[in-house]
């Protein structure tokens, strides 16, 4: 059973601009706002602004303008309520060759202000809900990519976030992994953690997507459900209206089909 | 898989449970440090050992060898004059070495990233990357002189003095450790200051002399050496003698901490080569 919210906005993004030292401007006044609850994908080519978006909300990138509000707490001005609220997963494997499994889970935990029993209560169920109470001794660089990326993923969720950011979760990741991943993101969404999620998986993010943001250019070019942003193309599915957005219909399964019947 | 996920408030800045009852913000901070000592004492043969044994042969070769031909300075055995230098370069190089290497390491990792989007300030961060260093610094000094004290009979004859000379020396260092960390991009940045800057200003310093000894022009130019006037303040410490104006010295060694903490905070409060 899924829970209702309200609407109450997680994220609430107005004319956030981001403009490098070197003058790039990777983000040119993206306003977004995400609901309470909602499972929210963000899609774009390689360089359209997702990440810096993240990071802007996060405090790894400073914004050069605009506003960022997570459940209503300024996280420019107010960020130590807002990052209380945020669980980011990176698309970076980050991890602290100096720590062990379970210290990295303590230490993140100790960061966000939690308890010594809270933190092992939680480290515990944490390693088990991912496989990792065997490694929980081990040295994050003598893991394997994917344990490495249930670590990252099980930091992310350690101090309870009520909205988790998921950069490229499944990239490098088998398919066995990705599926077990979705399958816990799911359940905690229908829980109530608000999710954003960036991937190049289409598939994936029509299937586990509410509601869909495409970015391009540092703009946010078209956001809706993916029946909404397929119609608003003209095309059938979340994968052709992606490629009509960067403009390489031509690779369309549908265009290849019929050019292939001629 | 519920358990996952109950945050209906987002717990945290609650109360650390124990003899000692800690806010939200003073675990955030503990474990901000609890993770820089964590590094160096997981390296400790690195760390710890390798400055301990290093400071050990210095006293060997300057105490044994060149102690055996020059018999007192000042009134004082060659090898007691030169313990309180050692146990200041200890000190200072460890303290830098520390931070400006566990800075560049989490940032070439990008592991760097869960301290600056967790809800510490830079405040809290810099002063927690900061006494990773001086506390490795301060765990090397202790070591060394207790390992003299064994060896030499070594006085402390103003100890105030002492522990606010070493307490602004390893702070300063750790300062600039962490200056150094936060600006380089690369392991060679780090060891260029180690090797062209801090080694030759410590040794030139009089750690192993007398600036009184040598002759002009080399007399005056060692006055213009910061850490010449740092190892008289801690030498005065330990042995009631100094080349310098103790005070003075003092005084001008709180400001220049107070200033490069004040610079390391405007570049950690910008986000400095920290964040994009």
């Amino acid at each position: 059973m899924r829970v209702q919210w309200s609407a109450v906005m997680a994220l609430q993004i107005e004319d956030l601009v981001k403009r490098y030292p070197t003058g790039t401007e990777a983000l040119k006044g993206v306003s977004l706002s995400i609901p309470q609850g909602d499972f929210f994908g963000l899609l774009g080519p390689n360089g359209a602004g997702k990440s810096t978006l993240i990071h802007c909300t996060t405090g790894l990138a400073s914004a050069t303008s605009g506003s960022i509000r997570v459940f209503g707490h300024d996280a420019i001005t107010h960020y130590e309520q807002a990052r209380l609220a945020v669980g980011l997963a990176p698309q970076d494997l980050n991890l602290d060759w100096f720590l062990t499994v379970e210290e990295t889970l303590d230490y993140h935990g100790g960061y966000f202000g939690m308890a010594r029993r809270d933190r092992r209560e939680r480290c515990r169920e944490l390693l088990e809900a991912f496989s990792l109470t065997d490694k929980r001794t081990e040295r994050t660089r003598t893991l394997s990519g994917g344990m490495k990326r249930r670590l990252i993923l099980a930091r992310a969720l350690m101090h309870r976030p009520r909205l988790l950011i998921l950069d490229e979760p499944t990239a490098g990741v088998d398919v066995e992994l990705r599926l077990e991943l979705w399958q816990y993101v799911q359940r905690i969404n229908a829980e109530g953690t608000t999710i954003l999620l960036t991937t190049h998986y289409l598939e994936e993010a029509e299937q586990l997507c509410d509601h869909i943001a495409f970015i391009n250019g540092g703009e946010i070019v078209a956001q809706g459900t993916s029946g909404e942003l397929a119609a608003r193309y003209g095309v059938v599915s979340l994968e052709d209206a992606y490629l009509e957005l960067v403009g390489r219909k031509e690779l369309s399964r549908a265009h290849l089909a019929a050019e292939e019947a001629v | 898989m519920s358990a996952l996920t109950e945050h209906e408030a987002p717990r945290a800045p609650e109360r650390e449970r124990g003899l000692v009852r800690l806010s939200g913000r003073q675990i955030r901070f503990l474990a901000l440090v609890r993770r820089e000592c964590n590094r160096f004492m997981k390296i400790k043969r690195q760390t710890v050992g390798a400055p301990l044994l290093e400071t050990f042969l210095y006293i060997s070769v300057f105490g044994a060898a060149l102690g055996s031909r020059i018999h007192t300075l000042h009134g004082y055995r060659y090898v007691v004059f030169v313990i309180p230098g050692l146990i200041m370069m200890a000190w200072a190089m460890n303290a830098f070495t520390n931070n400006a290497s566990s800075i560049l390491q989490q940032k070439f990792q990008r592991s760097i990233d869960d301290q600056l989007s967790s809800p510490a300030s830079p405040l809290e961060l810099l002063l927690a990357f900061s006494l990773g260093g001086f506390l490795r610094g301060g765990t090397v000094a202790v070591l060394t002189f207790a390992a003299s004290s064994v060896l030499v009979d070594l006085p402390v004859d103003h100890v105030l003095v002492l522990l606010a000379g070493l307490f602004f020396v390893g702070f300063f260092f750790s300062q600039l450790g962490v200056l150094v960390g936060v600006r380089a991009e690369q392991f060679d940045d780090v060891a260029v200051y180690q090797q062209f800057v801090l080694m030759p200003l410590i040794f030139l310093g009089g750690v192993f002399y007398s600036a009184t000894l040598l002759p002009q022009p080399f007399e005056t130019l060692t006055h213009i050496n910061p850490v010449y006037y740092m190892i008289g303040i801690v030498r005065y410490g330990f042995l009631d003698y100094s080349d310098v104006n103790v005070a003075l010295a003092l005084l001008v060694l709180a400001l220049a901490t107070g200033a490069l903490f004040t610079v390391n905070l405007r570049l950690f409060l910008r986000g400095y080569r920290l964040r994009a």
